[in-house]
């Protein structure tokens, strides 16, 4: 440890730390563009020049080791000149095309320039001119006036995707950003540049024109897409997701998503194919209804049947909250043992980086909180195998669809009572007697459980029809807080779906019980003190970045 | 002054010849001493490197760790790009195994297995030359394994640069060998820790080198008293521009930089003024005709006169010379060869040039002689490598010496757009009501 004074501080660091992590671990943020904490050091930008007493040049913060004694500046004079000059030089031959530029209000360059430019320009000659709109690769468009070279983008590819797909090509002020000749910026992991590029120089194609960030809200919440349960924020305007964005957690994702978790898990929530109310098969056909009329359909339907004869498919892609309530009132209600979830794993699908071959966002938590065959009871397999064989005549599933393969789907057909809980259509409601309108991770609060034993906050970030905004903990954009009303979230579609943890709870109590639970956390509680795994948790404990469950059971793939 | 790095001997070129006038001596000498023998002979000799810095060779021969479990190279610049410079391709040409000599004593002195030599690409004669001669020496076991039976072992390796500048740099020409872009690298770590292939790793200019054998052959103390003291040795001084003999001239460091105009290089053409005069190659600092008299061309004289000894590269210019076009023309080589990747070099040089063009064509405005300095200085310093602060010398230095010049082509009709300091005028008030 070496002990060292910023800006008339003392500080103790260690003595591998450099100058602008030490200042970070001590809370004092020094300027950079091209420094990240996961990427090797560059040195670039020049943007972290402080002084060092008794160094006759400033240093760059990112590369000077502290050591013993060392007395660092960062905020005065010398060092806020030299700050100035160089957002100047990196000024003087870029466009200054805030106004349409997507980074706008995210952008490093720009705040640093309220903060630290000094107001005008000195530059009075002709801008230096490059490609605009290239297309590094399928996902990332590239305007090279915009860029300032920090090389964050290269350096991700080369030490994070693993694959060195972008280089700098040309010199001086002519300098770009190409792909290798006959490459393409295609890696799983492509877009993360896009959230590392400190300018507008690289743009999701996906998200690029649709909102201004300060019109948005941002919601902490978790990657769907597989068991590694990135930490992700959701970025809504007009109750309607536009994008997600990695959140950094170093105990699960870093700074990182993989393309697929940005793009394909959440596109589903504003899709035309939502199940906008609960519905019921009349006539062949299913006809929306009340929930009242829904709930009591599947009631009475289920209390026809002999316990023996009904399975419960509890699902992966719900929150724990959802599947524990579920199993509870499969084995208390229904008193069926036949309870199991499916599995959706693509062997081969998966990397040493995030990606998981289970595709599922929670399946460890279905299987602690007990989606899984009573003793005698059976398992999905059997399950299915019984619908076969007519011993399994009624299936009461959560979000999830199974009728995707084929195997099931020819299983559900022999049903004689098929009720499921589903946010969109698909083959699944296709085949069901019965659709209950359910929220999706991105409308509810909830948790779930990463391959590693990680739970983490699910929480919502575009509203459903009967959710009081206020009382479920959204994050709200300046629009929602300060808008005139035709202005907000209200604006959007709005759904007449719930919770299932809620749509299973006042299905019980029609059928005799007293699931009386008024919000997620109420059940995460009783989870918390029924399951030993879960003892002595909280949302309050586990917070943004999640808690680790006490009993490391053997990972489950 | 009798001459050792370029000696008037026809063909010392060839082997046989080097060979015939004790060539390869202070190879078997060292071969025979211990390594750190070697290097305290260099660096009791006091020779400083020839390739811009003036660093202490022996010096930098320390740094290299003894102990280390990593193979150590030697890196010697033969890049020579910098305008005004000439002098290491005289020794490629007429005297390649002095440095091919140099570089196996000082491979003994480091306990080095590898060494490049880092040549101009451009120098496509002068590769063929040294090739030559690395060859024959290779033949006869000067170069290679078991060098004359000592048991030690260097090879020595031609790397053709590609034409930048920036690979004279010597992190830049590290990544160069490697095969990767000429970026130079942040330091620390120096090149003595983590240098070429991320093992321990020296460079020397090609002329420093050559001065090795002769330090070897002769000792330290026969160096120690050629020239300046403090800055011993012959030096190889290439003298262009407005002189009736232009071409390399091997003198003692401290020679009048008159004599070498004056008496060397044969007097300036039409016997007029010198109106400025670049000492050491184009980036360093320019100075005045009129105040040349008693500079010596050693490190302390010229850093007295407010300029350095750079590559001893000296730029001539007679009185009829446009001082402003010079300037512009020196500004548009860094801006060209400036690699691009740290801020301030590279947008400082172009915005340098395109400013310097205006005052070249007389379009410059009064506020752009301090708008200049203003840019050089924040240049100066901030940089990764030395050529921000090359870019920016070079500048300063005309506009501190020669500002008259700036101010006669200062736009006389500011006819059309408005005047630039107007509009800074206005943009300053602007930001102090806004801020």
């Amino acid at each position: 440890m070496a002990k060292i004074t910023i800006d008339g501080n003392q500080f103790e660091a260690d003595n591998k730390r450099t100058i602008i992590e030490a200042a970070r671990e001590n809370g004092i943020t020094i300027p950079h563009f091209c420094w990240h904490p996961k990427l090797s050091v560059s040195g670039n930008c020049r943007m972290c020049l402080v002084e060092v007493e008794k160094l006759p040049k400033l240093v760059i913060a990112c590369s000077t080791q502290v050591a013993e004694g060392m007395i660092v500046h960062t905020n005065n004079e010398r060092v806020e000149n030299a700050r100035e000059a160089v957002m100047e030089f990196l000024l003087i031959n870029h466009p200054l095309d805030c106004p349409i530029c997507d980074e706008a209000g995210e952008c490093k360059l720009q705040s640093y320039s309220y903060k630290y430019d000094q107001g005008y320009s000195r530059f009075q000659e002709d801008k230096v001119h490059k490609p605009k709109r290239v297309e590094l690769g399928p996902r990332v468009i590239f305007d090279a006036e915009r860029c300032i070279l920090c090389s964050r983008c290269i350096r991700f590819c080369a030490e994070v995707a693993g694959v060195p797909q972008l280089q700098f090509v040309q010199r001086g002020d002519h300098t770009l950003i190409e792909t290798f000749p006959g490459e393409s910026l295609d890696n799983p992991y492509s877009m993360n540049v896009v959230d590392i590029c400190p300018v507008g120089a690289l743009t999701s194609r996906d998200f690029r024109f649709k909102s201004r960030v300060w019109e948005m809200s941002f919601t902490e919440s978790i990657c769907q897409g597989c068991a590694r349960g990135c930490n992700i924020e959701i970025g809504a305007r007009n109750n309607e997701i536009l994008r997600l964005t990695p959140r950094q957690n170093d105990e699960v994702n870093s700074y990182w998503m993989c393309d697929h978790g940005r793009l394909d898990t959440f596109k589903f929530v504003n899709a035309e194919t939502r199940i906008k109310a609960p519905m019921i098969r009349k006539d062949g056909a299913l006809i929306e209804v009340g929930w009242d009329e829904a709930i009591a359909k599947v009631a009475s339907e289920l209390k026809s049947f002999k316990k023996a004869e009904i399975a419960a498919v509890g699902s992966a892609f719900a929150t724990n909250e959802d599947n524990y309530v579920f199993q509870r009132f499969a084995r208390e209600i229904l008193g069926t043992k036949n309870v199991d979830f499916m599995r959706h794993v693509v062997e081969g699908d998966e990397d040493n980086i995030l990606i998981r071959a289970d595709k599922t966002p929670n399946s460890t938590g279905a299987k602690e909180l007990g989606i899984a065959p009573g003793e005698g009871g059976m398992g999905f397999a059997e399950i299915l195998h019984g619908i076969k064989e007519g011993k399994i005549k009624a299936l009461y599933a959560l979000e999830d669809d199974l009728a995707a393969t084929p195997e099931v789907a020819e299983a559900i057909a022999k049903l004689e009572f098929f009720a499921v809980h589903a946010s969109n259509e698909n083959a699944t409601t296709h085949s069901a007697d019965v659709v209950l309108a359910s929220s999706t991770y991105a409308e509810k609060n909830g948790t779930v459980t990463n391959f590693r034993h990680r739970v983490q906050r699910v929480r919502p970030a575009v509203t459903t029809l009967e959710q009081d905004r206020a009382l479920d903990g959204f994050e709200m954009s300046r629009w929602d807080k300060f808008a005139a009303q035709n202005d907000t979230w209200g604006k959007g579609p709005r759904r007449d779906a719930r919770a299932s943890w809620k749509i299973v709870s006042s299905l019980a109590t029609l059928m005799g019980a007293k699931f009386r639970y008024n919000s997620a956390d109420e059940i995460f509680n009783e989870i918390a003190q029924k399951v030993e795994a879960f003892k002595g948790l909280s949302y309050l404990k586990i917070g943004k970045k999640g808690a680790q469950l006490k009993a490391k059971a053997s990972v489950a793939a | 002054m009798e001459r050792y790095i370029l000696p008037e001997i026809p063909d010392y070129h060839k082997l046989e010849v080097y060979e015939q006038h004790g060539g390869y001596a202070a190879l078997k000498k060292a071969l025979g001493m211990k390594p750190e023998e070697v290097t305290d002979e260099v660096k009791k000799s006091n020779l400083r490197g020839r390739g811009g810095a003036c660093f202490p060779t022996g010096l930098k021969w320390t740094f290299m760790p003894k102990q280390t479990t990593k193979p150590k190279y030697l890196c010697v610049n033969g890049d020579e790009s910098e305008p005004g410079t000439f002098k290491d391709r005289q020794i490629f040409e007429f005297n390649p195994h002095l440095l091919i000599e140099g570089t196996a004593i000082a491979c003994c002195a480091m306990g080095i297995t590898t060494a490049y030599i880092y040549i101009r690409g451009e120098y496509g004669k002068w590769i063929k030359m040294l090739q030559k001669a690395l060859d024959d020496a290779y033949v006869k076991g000067y170069v290679g394994e078991n060098i004359l039976g000592s048991g030690f072992s260097t090879n020595i390796y031609l790397h053709k640069g590609a034409g930048a500048y920036i690979c004279g740099e010597e992190s830049a020409l590290m990544n160069s060998i490697e095969g990767q872009r000429g970026y130079p690298r942040v330091r620390p770590p120096f090149p003595a820790q983590n240098g070429v292939w991320g093992c321990p790793t020296t460079i020397n200019n090609v002329e420093t080198i050559s001065n090795v054998p002769l330090i070897i052959n002769r000792g330290w103390e026969w160096y120690s008293k050629i020239g300046s003291p403090k800055h011993p040795g012959p030096i190889l001084v290439g003298v262009s521009g407005h002189v009736n003999k232009p071409g390399v001239y091997e003198v003692a460091t401290g020679e009048l930089l008159t004599d070498l105009i004056y008496r060397y290089a044969g007097g300036i053409p039409g016997d007029t003024k010198i109106k400025a005069l670049i000492p050491g190659g184009s980036s360093t600092m320019i100075l005045r005709g009129d105040a040349l008299e008693g500079v010596r061309m050693d490190a302390e004289s010229l850093k007295a006169a407010g300029s350095s000894v750079g590559t001893a590269g000296m730029i001539v210019m007679d009185e009829n010379t446009d001082l402003i076009r010079v300037i512009t023309r020196i500004a548009k080589f860094y801006y060209h060869e400036s690699c691009g990747q740290c801020t301030p070099c590279r947008e400082g040089t172009g915005w340098l040039w395109k400013i310097l063009k205006r005052f070249e064509t007389g379009d410059g405005q009064t506020s752009d002689i301090d708008l200049l300095m203003d840019i050089a200085n924040n240049i100066e310093g901030n940089t990764i490598c030395a050529l921000g602060d090359a870019a920016a010398w070079p500048v300063q230095s005309m506009i501190r010496r020669f500002r008259d010049e700036f101010e006669k082509r200062v736009s006389k009709t500011p006819n059309g757009s408005p005047e630039p300091s107007d509009r800074n005028r206005h943009a300053e008030k602007t930001a102090t009501v806004s801020l």
